[in-house]
């Protein structure tokens, strides 16, 4: 199979994580935090290191400071309500996902949506028009889903500071692929989803904050003042009650491990090269609608979506499945980024890179589009 | 040698706090109280050395401390 679904997970995991996968499930099957035996401790030290890794790889300032979570929604769903009260105002971008979207309405938050442009003076400036005198947070995607196209959080994190707004991303497509450092970026709180571009496994989430969460999420037991009915808001236990999945942490430390060493800039540029084979050979392609610009080094992030004509996109990836290519057709949980290439109501193909994929898979997608056969199959759809 | 237990409130910080002395060349490890003064997670610091030093530094690096027992 070919695998062109990396932003919703990566379909092929390096041998290292899976290795430390399986170590964690031989050796590691103690609770942390909550024992004093011995490998309870010894776990407790495992599950510290991969936070250290993670404070280093995202400049974060502290190992306490990194939450595990059961993936990235979870993650969002506590900054937003560990951050935001009624009567609070957010700005986040024109390219959220669901993630964002729906426990804004749930909870009744008023938000202003930040058109994200080509140009990045023109989306910062559309960022900073957004703020009101009662606006508490910006949460934004470091990179949408659907288009690849990357958000200015640098300069964003400057306005941040500079007018007393917390910061809030979701780098579930970035992390991994670009470098990221909370403290230079002045990013409060960071999302994670470490089995995307981070190689580990599903099941787990990653939040860093660099400033308190106000309220939990899930309440429980944290292994600290059981005494007390109270939940503990001290960071991170606070904020991960119940038993953490260590296999997945040990995961995660893998993953970063193993992007350190291929070199994240390194893995960016593979993804973007392929990203480039992709673009330009479905703009030969009468059949095929584009819906971005060409990919722009550091400005687009391994993504891109598209249609054939004519065709609905899940149609267009069933055929591709039957042809042993694996991409994700429709919506991609996030409305609010197709409505604004529009493509809404029925979507569009999305095509995603993991630093596995190789030109000659692009290569082949792109002969498929081009096979007289599969042409007509998908034609007799209209 | 004096002996303490400089107790924490989570395992992160006991670990934070371990790995820190010990950096600074402390004997140091981690140990589970029990007893009556058991406060937070019951994980305590095992310290060998000067204690007001290793209190400073501890607080220094965002340790917060629940409470310090002298071991005989």
């Amino acid at each position: 199979m070919i695998y062109f679904d990396n932003a919703a997970t990566s379909g092929k995991k390096p041998q290292s994580v899976i290795d430390a996968v399986g170590f964690a499930l031989k050796n590691l099957s103690a609770n942390p935090g909550r024992s004093g035996h011995d490998l309870s401790v010894k776990t407790a030290d495992e599950v510290y290191k991969v936070r250290s890794k993670i404070s280093d790889f995202f400049g974060c300032g502290g190992a306490e400071n990194v939450i595990f979570t059961l993936n990235c929604t979870h993650s969002i769903n506590l900054v937003l309500k560990g951050v935001l009260k009624r009567g609070d105002h957010i700005v986040v971008s024109s390219l959220e996902h669901n993630a964002v979207m729906r426990p804004l309405k749930k909870m009744g938050i008023s938000f202003s949506q930040a058109n994200v442009s080509e140009n990045t003076d023109q989306t910062v400036q559309n960022f900073k028009n957004a703020i009101k005198p009662n606006t508490r947070l910006i949460f934004t995607s470091a990179a949408s889903n659907v288009t690849g196209q990357i958000v200015p959080i640098g300069e964003l994190g400057k306005i941040c500071k500079e007018r007393g707004v917390r910061f809030g991303v979701d780098a579930a497509q970035i992390a991994g692929v670009l470098p990221i450092d909370m403290q230079k970026m002045n990013i409060d709180y960071l999302c994670i989803a470490p089995h995307k571009s981070l190689y580990a496994p599903m099941g787990i989430g990653v939040l860093i904050c660099r400033k308190p969460l106000e309220n939990t999420v899930i309440e429980g037991g944290t292994g600290t003042d059981s005494l007390d009915f109270i939940q503990p808001r001290i960071l991170p236990e606070g904020f991960e009650s119940g038993t953490i999945n260590v296999p997945a942490v040990m995961g995660v430390g893998a993953g970063v491990d193993f992007v350190n060493k291929m070199g994240i800039l390194n893995i960016y540029k593979h993804e973007f090269k392929l990203l480039e084979m992709l673009y330009s050979g479905l703009s030969q392609n009468s059949n095929i609608l584009l819906y971005t610009k060409p990919p722009k080094v550091y400005e687009t992030a391994p993504v891109l979506p598209f249609n054939f004509k004519g065709c609905e996109s899940f149609k267009t990836a069933e055929f591709l499945n039957r042809r042993g290519i694996a991409v994700r057709a429709g919506l991609h949980c996030a409305p609010t980024a197709h409505k604004c290439i529009n493509t809404l109501p029925d979507g569009a193909v999305r095509v995603s890179f993991g630093v596995f994929n190789q030109p000659s898979e692009v290569g082949a997608l792109l002969r498929l589009f081009k096979d007289e056969k599969f042409v007509k199959k998908l034609q007799k759809t209209y | 040698m004096k002996r303490y237990l400089i107790q924490v409130g989570t395992v992160t910080y006991a670990i934070k706090g371990r790995d820190l002395l010990r950096r600074k060349g402390f004997k140091v490890k981690i140990e589970r109280k029990s007893g009556e003064k058991t406060y937070g997670c019951g994980y305590a610091i095992s310290l060998e050395g000067d204690k007001s030093e290793a209190v400073e530094l501890l607080r220094d690096s965002g340790v917060k401390i629940l409470d310090i027992t002298e071991i005989n």
